[in-house]
């Protein structure tokens, strides 16, 4: 990890579980990364991968029970978000970490006018009264590009089209100025040429307001457009890390190499038959004691079976969750 | 691979294929508007090729593809399956044609009954269609199972006990259980994880080199259509905008509304994203009010007068490629072909 960048974000040993009529599942194990000042970490996995409950787990929005952490540390700002009590944590929530979510409907509420909604944390957290947070609330609409903005105040979300509304989200989750931005999956809803409207507007903000940015997503295009470091998961758990461009031309772990040969392209060569990852994801249960990946992956040997990875540093700021990965260079990285 | 060139037999022609979906307000209900879901839309489809219909959501992509099967009665058009007539059948006649076309649908979860058992489901159009026994009919539902990579002992097993791509096989599976011709595709992989995703495409790629199968391909993925389809279409709210080859329409797109789309597709590559792109502005106008003119020309980057005025024809303006743009009125194809198939 080079010196100087400095982390507003620590993510150690993070251990969620569910609990069920059939049992424990652990969807979180032992996940630890971090997020340096503005940086944009993307976070990619699959369905059931654990990327949206390790982020909702940093910021405790999961219902307990079912859902409980086990065990963890989130520090931010010198603060164990996982100790706070839950009105500390509020003043956090909402106004320095942001959140979007990815279907815009469901998390805007319909009953009232997007206005309204956008007031809400800036009274709440910055102490504006009306007057002044109708201003506010204006000034960001018009930020994220809504044509007419403070007449838009008064509409309510079902005006909205899905990419307006999505941009409506965006600016609710900026409304205090966040030092932490958390999206998951903020464009699959959307239609491509839409996507590609966010994906910029996101570009622009975050040169403009430098906050670090968490981006889940499922789609590697994305990532590869907008990442600056990649964490790749897989049965609630990081198998890969690494630089944007360092992961896409030298991936380590075979579910990742898998991956970025399984998906076809719009530009460039065309494969006559795509490859392909045989098998089913994981169901997830107890805690793991095995790889994850071990049953479909290509190169699986014994030790895969019986003794679950640890990260591997394989490079500068590479790291890979495999026994094949030669532990060996380690040494002369760190 | 399918080769265009080679004069193949045309399976499915739908000419000037119109699907509204009237409005009604007020008191009386009185019929106030339509939705024009499809609007005037022609083309054809060869036998044995896949044909790919892609284009946002809401652009009539799927309406399109229930049309031709004639899920619903269409509002205009002709559609003609096999040099027979279709677009004017009754829903009782359409019955003994359904054999030849079938459909797979985009969410396995809700278009398998929950409570049949893989058999009941797989076997339904036999016992609808043939006048199998029931052992014939357990017979030819392992052999479909077999087809389509499902393990025959789970012939029991009602499909909640399946994940989702092994559903989706169960789909395809009653799909081909009778021998089908024509199989429409609608959005077949966008429930899927990216990993199930190839599997279900190489399977469906597999069937159709087995059986013979034509397809039309529905699907808002572009560089998956780029993978499985021969042939591409194009729409916009309701219409064909662009039909071409697939390496050419891929290639050298001629339609603004195409190279803004593929441009848009994010590339899984960090060297190559930093191309240049075109964003389109605003959102896609509603099919119930769409503009004067062109349909695209409100959000159209080369936007010229005349598109505020008038409709461009949907016409071949180079051998094989079809496109509705007024840029392309000085381009024409003088053989017979365009005057058989332009709209």
């Amino acid at each position: 990890m080079p010196d100087g960048a400095s982390k507003v974000l620590d993510v150690q040993n993070l251990n969620t579980i569910f609990q069920t009529r059939s049992g424990e599942i652990h969807a979180v194990n032992n996940v630890s990364f971090d997020l340096e000042e503005g940086e944009l970490l993307g976070v990619v996995g699959e369905s059931g991968s654990g990327k949206s409950v390790t982020m909702m787990s940093l910021i405790r929005l999961l219902p307990s029970p079912p859902a409980e952490i086990r065990a963890g540390k989130v520090m931010f700002d010198g603060l164990d978000l996982l100790k706070i009590d839950d009105d500390k944590l509020r003043d956090i929530r909402g106004a320095r970490i942001g959140f979007i979510f990815q279907d815009p409907m469901t998390s805007l509420n319909p009953v009232f006018t997007v206005g309204f909604q956008l007031r809400e944390p800036l009274m709440r957290h910055m102490g504006l009264n009306k007057k002044q947070a109708n201003k506010r609330a204006a000034e960001l609409l018009e930020m994220v590009g809504i044509p007419a903005a403070s007449a838009r105040l008064k509409d309510y979300p079902h005006q909205f089209s899905g990419g307006m509304r999505q941009r409506v989200m965006i600016a609710i989750a900026l409304a205090c100025d966040p030092e932490v931005l958390i999206a998951d999956e903020p464009t699959t809803a959307l239609d491509v040429t839409i996507q590609a409207q966010i994906l910029e507007l996101i570009k622009e903000l975050r040169q403009k307001l430098g906050m670090a940015i968490i981006w889940i997503t499922h789609d590697l295009g994305v990532i590869a457009g907008i990442a600056d470091r990649v964490m790749v998961m897989y049965g609630g758990q990081v198998v890969e890390e690494a630089p944007v461009r360092e992961l896409f031309k030298n991936p380590q772990h075979p579910y990742t190499k898998a991956l970025l040969k399984t998906v076809p392209h719009v530009r460039g060569e065309r494969a006559e038959r795509l490859e392909v990852i045989e098998g089913q994801p994981p169901i997830l249960g107890g805690a793991p004691t095995a790889c994850p990946f071990r049953e479909r992956c290509p190169v699986a040997i014994d030790i895969c079976a019986r003794e679950n990875p640890a990260l591997h540093v394989t490079g500068p700021r590479h790291a890979a969750a495999c026994h094949l990965v030669a532990p060996a260079r380690e040494e002369a990285h760190v | 691979m399918f080769d265009v060139s080679q004069g193949a037999k045309t399976l499915i022609e739908v000419r000037g294929l119109k699907m509204y979906f009237p409005i009604y307000a007020g008191v009386f209900r009185r019929h106030v508007g339509d939705v024009k879901a499809v609007d005037d839309v022609s083309f054809d489809i060869y036998e044995g090729e896949t044909l790919g219909l892609v284009g946002e959501s809401g652009c009539g992509k799927s309406t399109c593809g229930r049309a031709i099967l004639r899920l619903y009665d269409i509002t205009a058009g002709s559609i003609t399956i096999n040099g027979r007539e279709i677009g004017k059948e009754s829903q009782a006649g359409l019955r003994k044609l359904r054999p030849t076309m079938q459909m797979v649908f985009q969410d396995p979860q809700a278009s398998l009954n929950p409570r049949m058992t893989l058999e009941g489901i797989i076997g339904e159009p036999l016992l609808e269609h043939t006048d199998m026994d029931r052992t014939q009919r357990r017979a030819r539902v392992h052999e479909l199972m077999d087809a389509v990579g499902l393990n025959r002992r789970f012939s029991n097993r009602y499909p909640h006990e399946f994940s989702g791509g092994q559903r989706q096989r169960i789909g395809i599976a009653r799909a081909l259980a009778l021998n089908p011709k024509f199989i429409v595709c609608d959005e077949p992989i966008a429930a899927l994880d990216v990993s199930i995703q190839a599997q279900v495409v190489n399977l469906l790629e597999d069937l159709q080199k087995q059986f013979g199968l034509t397809y039309l391909f529905i699907s808002h993925d572009l560089s998956m259509v780029r993978h499985i389809a021969d042939r591409v279409a194009v729409m916009y709210l309701g219409k064909v905008v662009e039909l071409s080859a697939r390496e050419s329409l891929y290639n050298e797109p001629l339609h603004p509304y195409t190279k803004a789309l593929l441009s848009a597709v994010p590339e899984p590559d960090p060297d190559l994203e930093a191309a240049e792109r075109v964003i389109l502005q605003g959102d896609v106008p509603s099919p119930a009010n769409p503009p004067a003119g062109c349909n695209f020309c409100t959000r159209c980057p080369a936007v010229m007068e005349i598109c505020h005025r008038e409709d461009p024809a949907f016409r071949e303006v180079l051998p094989g490629r079809f496109v509705a743009c007024h840029h392309y009125n000085d381009m024409n194809v003088s053989n017979e072909t365009a005057d058989e198939t332009g709209s």
